[in-house]
């Protein structure tokens, strides 16, 4: 078998070999933004509890303000 | 960052993602939502040509020519969507009206400008089509060449080719259909020959030609098929390109939806070239070129609808599955997109449908009335399965392409290593060179041998046989498939091993075994998928593109100008939206989404592959349009089927049944599934996040405030029966709210809620406390009549004092507003309506509930100031008046005079005030209104009493109060008194909180603790505060008159007030004739109350009973038992009465002395009675002696 013919088998198997890295790299990058978009998911949902929360208490302070507050322009 | 990290590191990096718990709460009800899309593109379009030197030569030729085409169908496809996004600009562009109009100039000098670049992509256009078909026919003609013809033409080319055909399909309809193209450019043209631009004669040619061009239909595939018609034997090659597509069609060859309708377009038109003078399709299919009969039926299956069968055949296999799930995916996408083409291509009249307008537009009959109900919930339903599969499908995505690259390596190196080896032998034992050299290229190609070479100790290689104990060669696994070059060289080159037919040559097929090409063809075949898996993701995406159902440039076309856009009446995703909301089929209610998710699918459609911001400026001001609509519409369902649900849940069950009985059936509300709807916290729409839950909480906030203020304009409307109404309204409303709130966490407390309805935050006393003292004050309190024996109010009709009470009308609203539903209203009306004919306990008890302590407080307040004004006013005068007109003395005529003579007695005493005018109405209507002041007070804190031994039992368990248990014989009360507070010791509250809370907690449980407790040991009473009140009100000395001049009493003389009152129960004891109305009638037991609490507070009870006229009379009639008219009075009738109103007032006696009692009793500590002792009366006669002996 000629040196040539071996030199190009090994370039072939060099080439799967790069691609099956490049393969690892994007399987991972993949891999990142799945995460981040669960991630996203699971902040916005727990963010918008929180915002639900916030905006909760606001309503419950402006009414125990107009509650504390009756009367108040007589004084 | 200077710090270095290693490959590895990153990795196992990437790998502790996966344990990171990253869970979202709300249930997945909609289509794919991902805010970072990664597409790892690795098709190069034969741009690694070059590097396959191993490859056949003329393979690795053909891929260039095969790139290049692949390049000018991508700019075809630039072209197609310019012709099909095209919109007319010159409707839009002013016209010169008159060749003296001055800016005449200046309109056509825009018109160029504006419309110039326009036009140039027209040009461009034009030159595309005549290069592409230029080049295409070159193509053809170089493949028909004679020597070429006997050659092995791939699969892959075939289909390019046949892509082409397609192409030019498209292009020439879309030029065929736009009118409007046409019409600008006259427009421009028009413009450009005025302002002369187009100066050289190149220039006015080229225009001469673009406006030939456009003009002419067909013009594309008319020069095309001239074209083809002169090369000689292309219609045979045309024939493989139906044929290879006819081929695929029925192997189903293809993935997405758009490939097949590829395939099938290009039968139609490649059938159409190839039919001509020359050649005759249907000679060609009786040279079994082609089968048109097969063609026909596709044409038939494939433009109708038609029911696609579910095998459940389940694959195991990963990769299978996949596959599987792409495919299934890409046939419900075809089916429904087929279904609306249909539907487009079919629309509706009104004689068809009798929904249909007459005058209903184009677009509108082919979608809006297009569909029939079922038509539509079915299409919902397989977008749901679209999308629901679509979002499982990605989420393994990362499972899937892992699976696909390392079963491909797998797949591909087996066969290339193992599998090959035996033909190959064959080929080197029986010198078959071309084979030997075809396999070769193909190892070469791909071949990943496990120790970088082939091992050349392979006796397959020398055509030996393998030795007894076989040939041992391992075969490496990797996790990466194939590149798209090299499968494409693959294929191609085994293509040519097996391919049956190559011109006139002599096939390959027959020096290769039987096995061989079963192996080799089986190979093929499957790896057909295989691009499309290892571009999974965009695959996935492209198989579950619903985008066309948004699309409508035919129809905005069509419409010459009058439409800019349609409505969304008119558009699917918000018909389809619409109808789920529409039929309220708890079964779609979670589906709603995904009609939504298509304009996800078009927005995405026109920025990737349009490219024209206009058409995303057209969704999206659609979306916020249809967002805002179903954000409304959903919540007031949502609003409404909560309210009929707590309606039901609060309605009498006995009514139900009795109304069941009746046959009437009150439908309970089918259970929707809004729960999931409600807890959406982030949908996505058109890359925006939408917090559903928060944007449902604030309108249902909205309605819930609407809805308790209605209940309260309704109570304010209506007189002081409907508070039982009011009270109802608000617990249904409550209810609502309460089951609302398990999903909504952005509803307001509904106490808060509430008190904002009733004026009651800012202000001290609420609209309910405001409007039950209005309604007391002016209807109440003057026109009902109390009866003790039903214990109620009923309102007296005979009198009228005073004008009749006018109220506001309560606003007309929506059933949901107020008890929920139509048929909930119709029930709850009856059975409110029971409550209306009077004032008895069930309205008390509402009223002290709705008012609170506040309330009654201030009501009460009121009320006493009523009394004071009655006591020290009209009452007061009149008592002035009529004291006068009293007799000075009037005795106890003794028995000797028989009854009637003591009536006669009685009535020539009283004569004044018996004829005095006002006592009857005037007078008796006062007291009666104190009267009901009083009852009012007395029912009040009854239903009170009521509530808080309600709360007491309530709490006592918490408190550690039990009852005593029941004691057998043998066992000790102390005993199991113990037992049962230790078996519910975890109840109590105080030593529970003691133990477990901080001391600040333990502190609060104490003072509530005690507070509870309290009330229940002081036996406090309002009434008896109100009577005390009113004791106070009586200071005018006529209640009590002038000292008794004998130190003791008065006992003939008439100045006190129960001698009043007697004479006024003389007069009211009067028989009464036939048309005349009783006192009971006219005024109720409330005239009687105001009497005699006067005379209890006055403490003159003992004197009005013993001295009374009419007691008098009774007593007198009971011994002589006489009957008799007097005056016109029968004694018997009169008696009679006497006899009632005694037993009337004693009654009121006893329940004003229990309360009186009761009160001195505690504050004195003592019961018995104070007696004062009197010098024994001295008989006037010895008065004179004695002083005369003085």
């Amino acid at each position: 078998m000629s040196s040539g013919k071996q030199a190009l088998q090994r370039q072939t198997q060099q080439d799967w070999e790069n691609r099956a890295d490049v393969e690892v790299i994007t399987s991972s990058i993949k891999k990142i933004a799945d995460f981040l978009n669960s991630f996203d998911m699971s902040c916005r949902f727990k963010l918008a509890e929180l915002n639900e929360k916030l905006t909760g208490l606001e309503r419950s302070i402006e009414y125990l303000e107009a509650k504390v507050s009756k009367g108040g322009t007589l004084n | 960052m200077s710090e270095k990290v290693t490959l590895s590191d990153a990795l196992s990096n990437v790998d502790v993602l996966d344990e990171l718990s990253i869970p979202d709460q709300q249930p997945c009800i909609e289509a794919q939502t991902i805010n970072i899309d990664y597409q790892a593109n690795f098709d190069t379009n034969f741009e690694d040509r070059n590097a396959f030197v191993t490859g056949m030569a003329k393979y690795i030729e053909e891929a260039t020519v095969h790139a290049n085409l692949n390049d000018l169908l991508v700019a075809g496809n630039t072209h197609a969507v310019m012709l099909y996004t095209w919109r007319c600009c010159s409707r839009a562009i002013p016209q010169p009206k008159s060749n003296e109009q001055p800016n005449r100039v200046e309109i056509y000098e825009k018109t160029v400008e504006v419309l110039g670049p326009e036009v140039e992509k027209l040009l461009a256009f034009m030159y595309f089509q005549k290069t592409a078909s230029e080049m295409f026919c070159g193509e053809v003609r170089r493949l028909c060449h004679q020597e070429k013809r006997k050659d092995f033409v791939s699969e892959a080319y075939l289909l390019t080719l046949g892509k082409f055909i397609n192409m030019f399909a498209v292009l020439d309809e879309l030029k065929n259909m736009k009118s409007s193209v046409k019409n600008d450019y006259s427009t421009y043209r028009r413009a450009a020959q005025f302002l002369k631009v187009m100066s050289d004669s190149q220039k006015l040619q080229e225009s001469q030609n673009l406006s030939m061009f456009l003009a002419t239909q067909n013009k594309i595939r008319d020069d095309l098929k001239r074209n083809l018609e002169s090369i000689p034997g292309c219609d045979e090659l045309l024939g493989d390109v139906v044929n290879i597509c006819l081929q695929m069609f029925e192997n189903k060859m293809f993935l997405s939806p758009g490939e097949k309708h590829m395939l099938v377009k290009v039968m139609g038109f490649g059938l159409y070239l190839i039919d001509g003078e020359q050649c005759n399709i249907n000679r060609l299919d009786q040279k079994k070129k082609i089968r048109l009969e097969k063609i026909d039926r596709i044409f038939k299956v494939t433009t109708t609808f038609k029911e696609t069968p579910r095998t459940d055949m389940e694959n195991k296999d990963l990769v299978d599955l996949a596959l599987r799930g792409l495919q299934l995916l890409s046939q419900w996408t075809s089916v429904v997109t087929e279904l609306c083409s249909w539907k487009l291509l079919h629309p509706t009249d009104p004689h068809q449908n009798k929904e249909c307008p007459a005058e209903a537009e184009e677009y509108e009959r082919a979608t809006r009335y297009n569909y029939s109900s079922e038509e539509k919930s079915g299409l919902i339903e397989v977008i749901a399965m679209i999308k629901g599969l679509q979002v499982l499908m990605a989420r393994m995505e990362s499972v899937f392409s892992d699976a696909i690259r390392r079963h491909l390596y797998a797949e591909t190196q087996d066969f290339v290593q193992l599998a090959l080896r035996d033909p190959l032998r064959k080929a080197i034992k029986n010198k078959k060179d071309m084979i030997r050299v075809i396999i070769m290229s193909v190892r070469e190609t791909c071949a990943d041998w496990m120790r970088g070479t082939e091992p050349a100790d392979d006796p397959a290689l020398k055509g030996k046989k393998d030795p007894e104990n076989g040939f041992e060669l391992k075969v490496p696994r990797r996790n990466v498939g194939p590149s798209s070059t090299q499968l494409y060289m693959v294929r191609t080159m085994l293509e040519s091993l097996i391919a049956d037919k190559s011109g006139g040559k002599r096939t390959l097929r027959k020096d290769i075994d039987e096995r061989a090409l079963a192996a080799i063809d089986q190979f093929h075949k499957g790896s057909f998928f295989w691009s499309y898996l290892l571009n999974f993701t965009d695959s996935l995406q492209q198989c579950c593109d619903l985008s066309q159902l948004w699309y409508r440039e035919f129809y905005l076309e069509m419409t010459m100008g009058r439409r800019i856009q349609f409505p969304i009446d008119m558009s699917m995703p918000w018909i389809l939206t619409d109808h789920i909301l529409r039929t309220r089929d708890p079964s779609m209610t979670e589906c709603v989404l995904y009609p939504l998710d298509l304009y996800n699918d078009a927005a995405h459609y026109s920025l990737t592959k349009f490219r024209k911001q206009f058409l995303y400026d057209e969704i999206e001001a659609e979306v916020n349009l249809c967002f805002d609509q179903f954000v409304h519409k959903l919540s007031e369902h949502i609003f409404g089927y909560y309210k009929s649900l707590a309606g039901n849940i609060l309605l009498d069950r006995r009514f139900r049944q009795e109304c069941m009985a009746l046959g009437t059936t009150l439908p309970w509300p089918p259970a929707a599934r809004y729960e999931s709807l409600m807890r959406q916290r982030h949908v996505q729409l058109l890359g925006r996040s939408i917090d559903l839950s928060r944007l449902i909480g604030q309108r249902i906030n909205a309605d819930m405030y609407k809805s308790l203020d209605l209940a309260l304009a309704r109570f304010e409307a209506a007189d002081i029966t409907s508070i039982v109404e009011l009270e109802h309204l608000i617990n249904v409303n409550r209810l609502a709210h309460q089951l609302m709130q398990e999903h909504l966490g952005s509803l307001d407390p509904f106490d808060n809620m509430f008190r904002e309805a009733n004026h009651n935050v800012l202000a001290p006393y609420g609209r309910i406390t405001l409007h039950v003292f209005w309604e007391l004050n002016f209807d109440f309190l003057p026109t009902y009549c109390y009866n003790a024996a039903t214990n109620r109010f009923v309102k007296g009709r005979e009198l009228q004092f005073g004008q009749n009470v006018q109220r506001d009308k309560p606003p007309q609203m929506m059933p949901a507003y107020v008890w929920g539903s139509k048929a909930l209203n119709t029930s709850y009306h009856a059975i409110m309506s029971q409550f209306n004919g009077f004032v008895g306990p069930p309205h008390f008890k509402s009223i002290v509930r709705l008012l609170g302590y506040q309330g009654i407080a201030v009501v009460m307040e009121e009320l006493l100031k009523i009394v004071k004004t009655l006591i020290q006013g009209n009452i007061l005068q009149f008592a002035r008046t009529l004291m006068n007109a009293m007799p000075k003395q009037c005795k106890l005529p003794r028995y000797d005079y028989g009854s009637i003579g003591v009536l006669g007695y009685y009535r020539a005493q009283l004569t004044d005030i018996v004829q005095y005018p006002d006592a009857k109405t005037e007078l008796f209507h006062n007291f009666r209104e104190m009267g009901n002041t009083i009852l009012f007070c007395l029912m009040a804190e009854q239903a009170m009493s009521q509530e808080e031994t309600c709360d007491l039992l309530h709490a006592a368990p918490f408190q550690n109060i039990i009852p005593r248990p029941h004691i057998k014989e043998g066992e000790r009360q102390e005993v199991k008194q113990k037992k049962l507070e230790a078996k519910y010791a975890a109840l109590q509250i105080v030593p529970n909180i003691e133990k477990l809370g901080s001391s600040e907690q333990s502190f609060i449980a104490k003072e509530g603790d005690l507070l509870t407790r309290e009330r229940l040991c002081c036996g406090l009473s309002i009434f008896d505060m109100i009577l005390t009140r009113i004791r106070g009100f009586l200071d005018d000395p006529i209640w009590k008159g002038p000292a008794p001049q004998n130190g003791v009493m008065h006992v003939d003389e008439c100045l006190e007030f129960h001698r009043l009152w007697s004479a006024l129960q003389f007069v009211y004891c009067i028989p009464v004739g036939q048309n005349e109305f009783t006192v009971e009638q006219m005024f109720g037991e409330g005239l009687h109350w105001a009497g005699c609490t006067m005379i209890v507070l006055l403490d003159q009870t003992r004197k009005f009973e013993a001295l009374d006229y009419c007691y008098h009379i009774l007593r007198v009639q009971k011994v002589d038992n006489k009957d008799g008219v007097h005056k016109g009075i029968s004694l018997q009738k009169m008696v009679e009465r006497i006899r009632r109103f005694q037993v009337l007032n004693g009654q009121i006696f006893a329940v004003l002395n229990k309360y009186l009692k009761a009160s001195s009793s505690e504050v004195e500590s003592s019961s018995v009675e104070h007696v004062r002792c009197f010098q024994p009366p001295v008989h006037p006669n010895n008065a004179q002696a004695r002083s005369g002996i003085r």
